[in-house]
């Protein structure tokens, strides 16, 4: 169950005789030959680094004059035509809708990420504190909903919010009238914090978990209180898992897609949407190539920062789950 | 604020520090919510009415609908052939590369593992039209063949991790003991690594395998009018609004999410039980 990709953001000591860092480790018993790790290594670079090469090498083309697709004519329009608008006299003017969106992304991406972080983090440390087969009982329940469907989550909204659905029977029994929820940004922001929570439980949780909570004892025994026991103890134990959480949350949220269509009804557009749009109807697949690039910077920039944190703190920050 | 119980005790039998105040609550609230969505899903799906959400008695006729509409079934088994190809690659390159990748220099392999596990951090809507424009590039067509080599690509990351997790488990002493006893590189292999590895795999291969199926965006960008997989095909349902038939495939995709969590962590809990 554990999901573990690895940041590559902790320190490495150097090797101190010279000659063994020309050659490759040596082999240990159970190991096989590097070779082995080429079929994956193929994968991964064909369909993961291939792509995102091409992409950026998209975003700098220019848009064939119908159709979708790009023809290969050096260009900075795509990024221009984020900030900027042409009209039909070649003026140039600043245009903010497209930067709108990528402040609408940005806030209810970091809304997710910080309503997620207040429900997780009670969530993970009260699931770090029961017995043993209580606490196995509970991460699989917070694990299931993790692995159900993206779609089936999400629909499981639209019930909910629908003007026959749950809550707005209960208002119209109340007298308040019926309420207009789903197709909303608030739908949409809901169904994100819904989706995201358990990616942030589970690397709270996990970096809780081997916590032996006596010394958290030993400190309320010495005359803490227990808000201070948590924020001078607990809280920097769980910090990596935080950090890890965030970006498990903030990025796929800045991104995301399916939420804002099925519940927001595509009324209040995300960077996501807007990239799927170039590739789809509008057929501009440079400006959408500028947006991806625009989010894969984002997520370099959080990369980085948590090298640095993981640097600074001496603390090796795992993106697991 | 004394010691009450023996200092030896290894695990305090009542942690004081059990309960924060409020805490309880939010841990609840955030169970429940959690559960209410699927909950009321699951009780929708056996409604005998026409309209999603009016309940007009039980009934299990929009599971006998849902399981003989020809179009979603060949949706089903478009989704189950990309997913039976994705997880069987993925699970055998992650496994190869699992046993392999300490023996590459420290860089590389922290180069390597950044590259297999960029999937789990890239948001899925940059990766899927990348890939589009990729492989139009390399000359190839949305459809079966391109759907099949991008699921291979993103679930590696996830049949490789519970296998690392395992390999990491098991610790060296066994292979040393094996090799010192004269077992050749293919018979640890084959006699040792594998077997061992066995729960690791398991669950390795059922997340991909999860993953594969349940995957909408990259899917999307990647399908053909001849090779639409059930994601794809439910979410344009989805679009046109609630109705009964979802609900109940809503509540089949549920099944199957509960069932491969469930094996996947009893392999893993077997695991930490047999190591304890």
């Amino acid at each position: 169950m554990t999901r573990t990709g690895t940041v590559e953001a902790e320190k490495r000591i150097p090797d101190p005789s010279p000659a063994r860092i020309k050659r490759r480790n040596p082999k240990r018993p159970g190991q096989i030959g590097w070779l082995g790790s080429v079929p994956a290594l193929i994968i991964g670079l064909l369909f993961t680094v291939g792509p995102l090469i091409i992409i950026v090498i998209f975003s700098f083309l220019s848009r064939p004059k119908t159709g979708g697709g790009v023809i290969y004519d050096f260009s900075l329009e795509a990024y221009r035509s984020f900030l900027v608008q042409v009209d039909f006299l070649g003026n140039t003017t600043f245009d903010p809708r497209y930067l709108a969106v990528f402040g609408d992304s940005l806030v209810q991406a970091s809304v997710t990420s910080v309503v997620c972080l207040v429900l997780a983090f009670p969530l993970a440390l009260w699931m770090a504190t029961r017995k043993p087969r209580m606490q196995n009982v509970l991460v699989l329940l917070v694990t299931i909903p993790f692995w159900t469907n993206l779609l089936v989550r999400t629909y499981a909204w639209m019930l909910i919010l629908n003007e026959n659905g749950i809550v707005n029977t209960f208002t119209k029994a109340v007298g308040i009238g019926s309420v207009d929820l789903l197709y909303t940004p608030f739908a949409s922001q809901l169904g994100l914090i819904y989706t995201f929570l358990p990616f942030m439980v589970l690397p709270i949780y996990s970096s809780l978990a081997g916590f032996d909570f006596r010394l958290a004892e030993a400190a309320y025994d010495l005359g803490a209180k227990k808000m201070a026991v948590v924020r001078r103890i607990i809280l920097p134990i769980a910090t990596p898992g935080i950090v890890s959480g965030l970006l498990l949350v903030f990025m796929p949220a800045f991104g995301s897609y399916v939420q804002p269509v099925l519940l927001g009804g595509g009324k209040l557009l995300l960077i996501g949407n807007l990239i799927a749009a170039q590739f789809g109807a509008s057929r501009n697949w440079p400006f959408g190539a500028a947006l991806s690039v625009i989010v894969l910077v984002m997520l370099m920039l959080t990369l980085m920062l948590i090298a640095f944190y993981s640097r600074r703190s001496g603390r090796k920050v795992e993106i697991s789950l | 604020m004394s010691s009450t119980s023996a200092p030896t005790r290894r695990v305090p039998k009542s942690l004081r520090l059990r309960e924060f105040p409020g805490f309880g609550a939010i841990a609840v609230f955030a169970l429940v919510f959690l559960y209410v969505p699927i909950v009321i899903t699951t009780i929708y799906s056996f409604n005998d009415g026409d309209s999603a959400l009016i309940w007009k008695g039980f009934s299990l006729r929009w599971f006998e609908s849902v399981l003989t509409n020809a179009n979603l079934i060949n949706s089903v088994m478009i989704s189950l052939q990309i997913a039976v190809v994705a997880t069987f690659f993925a699970t055998t390159f992650a496994i190869l590369f699992a046993l392999a990748v300490e023996r590459l220099r420290a860089k590389g392999s922290s180069i390597a593992l950044g590259i297999l596990s960029a999937p789990l951090v890239i948001p899925e809507i940059v990766l899927a039209v990348a890939t589009l424009g990729f492989i139009r590039i390399i000359g190839l067509q949305p459809g079966m063949l391109a759907l099949m080599l991008a699921h291979i690509s993103f679930c590696i990351p996830f049949a490789l991790m519970p296998i690392r997790a395992r390999l990491r488990g098991i610790g060296g002493t066994y292979f040393e003991a094996a090799t010192d006893l004269g077992a050749s590189a293919w018979q640890v292999a084959r006699r040792i690594t594998l077997p061992l590895l066995v729960p690791g795999i398991i669950s390795g291969a059922l997340l991909a395998f999860v993953i594969s199926l349940d995957d909408f965006i990259i899917s999307n960008f990647l399908s053909s009018s001849g090779a639409t997989p059930l994601p794809v095909y439910l979410f344009s349902m989805i679009r046109r609004g609630a109705s009964p038939a979802v609900n109940a495939i809503a509540v089949l995709l549920l099944v199957i999410a509960i069932l491969v969590t469930t094996i996947a962590y009893l392999q893993t809990h077997r695991r930490s039980k047999k190591n304890a």
